[in-house]
């Protein structure tokens, strides 16, 4: 089997339609062994959509997939045991206790006896949840549960890990917590190829190895966070205030550097964006000191995802989401 | 395969980790049905409310129904008009107070006026009015009943005791021969009858909550998702569900017919006739779960359920011949009897407890039992959704 030389994701051309919805247009993309590749788009962006289809969950109207090397049409069954997945619904059972949620779901994925209750302590100790593990799973946190539901979706060890929003609805340090375990979870199992959708920049920006941007069922870019932000032409924004006005030299000067969207909002201050990853803001600051300005005030706010999103489709991702 | 299986190798040092250890085949599906059962028998015991509530109405069933139509009659206020003031007049009076005395079937008033009795009879007062005429002789002329017929059940009761009277003071009944009447069974009172249909009801409640309503529930909260995503094969999941309703709805029935037993001994409850309702109850069960997870099969809101379950109620429970003979049904309503597997249910449970038949008896009830949730079954599978 040449599984485990391909890419545990292979996605060529997936289109869902719901009758005239096209909630996925074609979407080819590729995840790498051992990567953490986030799906990142406003609400029906069809992120979930496209997770369903790689999980089994959703028949595509048309293209192919292939997932740990097993067609996600042909070969379900296979699919299914390679996956762990934690979705956006609670999977878990509200009246159980941890650990019974846990031993319940580690049957449906073949596990026994005492190969199931190790695997059990492993993944509770993991989440931060063996001492929880009597509780009743209703009087958790919305974070523990959250922890709960990755645990069951990692507790077969499979291959690739779906999740769909997996921070959503969590407060900062729920969500925290969540991050700090799915890093740890990548530590203990390096070959572990993890999906996850996020319409969260920083989830994104903080989790993924390489994201896709997606928006109306298409990927618009595909890239290491870093490399995206760094591809936008502009970006990165440079606030300089000064102890006088700004000659137009200068200006030009520093607009010779690669400066771009020149403004002054006042004769003593100029705002203006520049290409990220150039150094422009701090040439630019060397310069104005070097004609004898002081630098009452300068700021350099980084590139984001959201600037990303919006360079590809003109609309902020909070506004759409 | 085995390049496969060595990126699971993953965590070092960990026994469970060093072979995936995930079953397939018939071992996964077993431990899938497992594992869904399991889920159903922790849930119950979570939710005593569940079970006390499944079985508490089939109970109070038993309770209101069985006493409101098994009570003897008593109390109906009757009037005696004596016109005849003869001996044979005194000895009716007697008859008549014999039967307030006795069986207390009357509560008899003796007006001297026959308009004022019948105004009375008009104004609900008394439920008959019984006329010994002037001149009352056994060739005539005879008593006459005036009774209220709105109440079926009494004017007829009454009429018959009365006319029984009649028969012994004129001596007609000493001349006919009594017709013989032999019991083929022990005395039941209607409630013992009502027995095996209220185990038959717990397990009709029983069925629907954890199995028609849990897996309509599991789909809309989610929970079903967990299900679906497994290796865990879509025949295992159908069968895990409806083992797992015939495990809360075999355990209701059980526990009812517990508890009749302690209300109600049943005449015939031998260890064998109790074992062999067991499995009854449990073949039920499992029919009846059946039931309730095919015609759910793809339903994804609690509200069919809401609007179904009179339906179902009525086209189950009542033609079952749970309350009424089979055999007095229309053809019509007794199609529908002999495709309900509660009417095989309460048969079998019948013929047990109540008329001590040997368990070999049952075979045709169980082997119909059995079918049909084959039957249902199969036909959930091929309607079951592996998809959201």
């Amino acid at each position: 089997m040449t599984a485990t030389a391909a890419n545990p994701i292979e996605a060529e051309n997936l289109t869902k339609r719901f009758g005239d919805v096209v909630a996925d247009d074609a979407v080819s993309f590729a995840v790498r062994p051992g990567e953490t590749y986030g799906l990142l788009g406003p609400n029906g962006a069809g992120k979930t959509t496209l997770v369903r289809m790689l999980t089994t969950l959703l028949r595509p109207t048309s293209g192919t997939a292939r997932v740990a090397g097993y067609d996600v049409v042909r070969s379900k069954s296979d699919v299914r045991a390679s996956i762990g997945t934690v979705s956006q619904a609670e999977t878990t059972d509200e009246n159980l206790t941890v650990r019974e949620n846990l031993s319940v779901q580690g049957k449906m994925y073949g596990l026994w006896g005492k190969a199931l209750s190790e695997r059990i302590e492993r993944r509770l100790s993991q989440v931060g949840l063996w001492e929880k593990r009597g509780q009743i799973t209703k009087t958790l946190s919305g974070g523990m549960r959250r922890r709960l539901e990755i645990a069951r979706g990692v507790l077969h060890s499979p291959h690739i890990l779906f999740l769909d929003e997996p921070t959503s609805g969590l407060d900062p340090q729920s969500r925290r917590a969540v991050w700090d375990m799915l890093h740890e979870l990548k530590e203990h199992d390096g070959a572990l190829a993890i999906v996850l959708t996020t319409h969260a920049m920083d989830e994104a920006n903080f989790l993924c190895d390489r994201l896709a941007i997606m928006d109306r069922g298409r990927i618009l870019c595909e890239d290491a966070p870093e490399a995206l932000k760094r591809s936008l032409p502009t970006g990165e924004r440079v606030e300089i205030e000064t102890d006088r006005a700004i000659d137009p030299s200068v200006r030009d000067a520093i607009l010779a550097l690669g400066a771009v969207n020149w403004r002054a909002p006042s004769p003593t201050a100029a705002q203006f964006e520049a290409r990220p990853g150039e150094g422009i803001g701090r040439r630019a600051a060397e310069l104005v000191e070097e004609r004898g300005y002081r630098i009452l005030h300068m700021t350099i706010a980084p590139v984001t995802l959201e600037d990303v999103f919006f360079a590809y489709t003109g609309r902020a991702l909070r506004e759409t989401a | 395969m085995s390049g496969r299986a060595d990126t699971a190798l993953r965590a070092p040092g960990i026994a469970g980790e060093t072979a995936r250890g995930i079953a397939r085949g018939p071992r996964l599906a077993l431990l899938g049905i497992l594992a869904i059962c399991q889920r159903a028998y922790l849930t119950l015991w979570r939710q005593p409310v569940l079970i006390i509530s499944t079985m508490l109405f089939p109970i109070i069933y038993l309770a209101v129904l069985g006493n409101a139509l098994n009570r003897q009659l008593v109390n109906v206020p009757l009037a005696v008009v004596d016109e005849a003031g003869n001996s044979l007049a005194a000895e009716c009076r007697r008859g008549v107070m014999a039967l307030q005395s006795g069986r207390n079937l009357v509560v008899a008033t003796f007006p001297a006026d026959r308009d004022e009795a019948l105004k009375d009879l008009k104004r609900g007062h008394y439920r008959g009015v019984w006329i010994l005429p002037y001149g009352l002789s056994p060739k005539g002329p005879a008593p006459a009943f005036i009774g209220d017929n709105t109440d079926r059940f009494s004017y007829e009761t009454v009429e018959s005791a009365l006319a029984e009277i009649w028969g012994e003071v004129t001596g007609v009944r000493r001349v006919a021969a009594a017709p013989a009447r032999l019991e083929a069974y022990p005395y039941l009172d209607y409630l013992t009858y009502l027995g095996p249909a209220v185990v038959c009801l717990a397990i009709f409640m029983g069925s629907m909550v954890a199995g028609g309503l849990q897996v309509i529930e599991d789909r809309m909260y989610g929970y079903h998702e967990g299900y679906l995503v497994t290796p865990v094969s879509t025949g295992a999941i159908v069968t895990g569900h409806m083992l797992a309703g015939t495990l809360v709805a075999g355990l209701a029935g059980a526990l009812v017919l517990v508890v009749i037993m302690l209300f109600t001994p049943l005449p015939m409850a031998t260890p064998e006739a109790l074992g062999g309702g067991l499995v009854t109850v449990f073949l039920t069960a499992l029919a009846i779960s059946a039931l309730w997870f095919l015609l759910f099969s793809r339903a994804k809101k609690t509200s069919v359920l809401r609007g179904m379950f009179g339906i179902i109620n009525v086209l189950v429970f009542f033609p079952s011949g749970a309350l009424y003979p089979v055999e007095s049904y229309p053809k019509w309503l007794k199609l529908i009897s002999d495709a309900d597997p509660l009417t095989y249910g309460v048969a079998a449970l019948r013929d047990l407890l109540l008329r001590g038949e040997s368990i070999q008896t049952c075979y045709p009830e169980w082997l119909f039992l059995l079918t049909f949730s084959l039957v249902c079954g199969v036909l959930t599978q091929v309607l079951f959704r592996r998809e959201v």
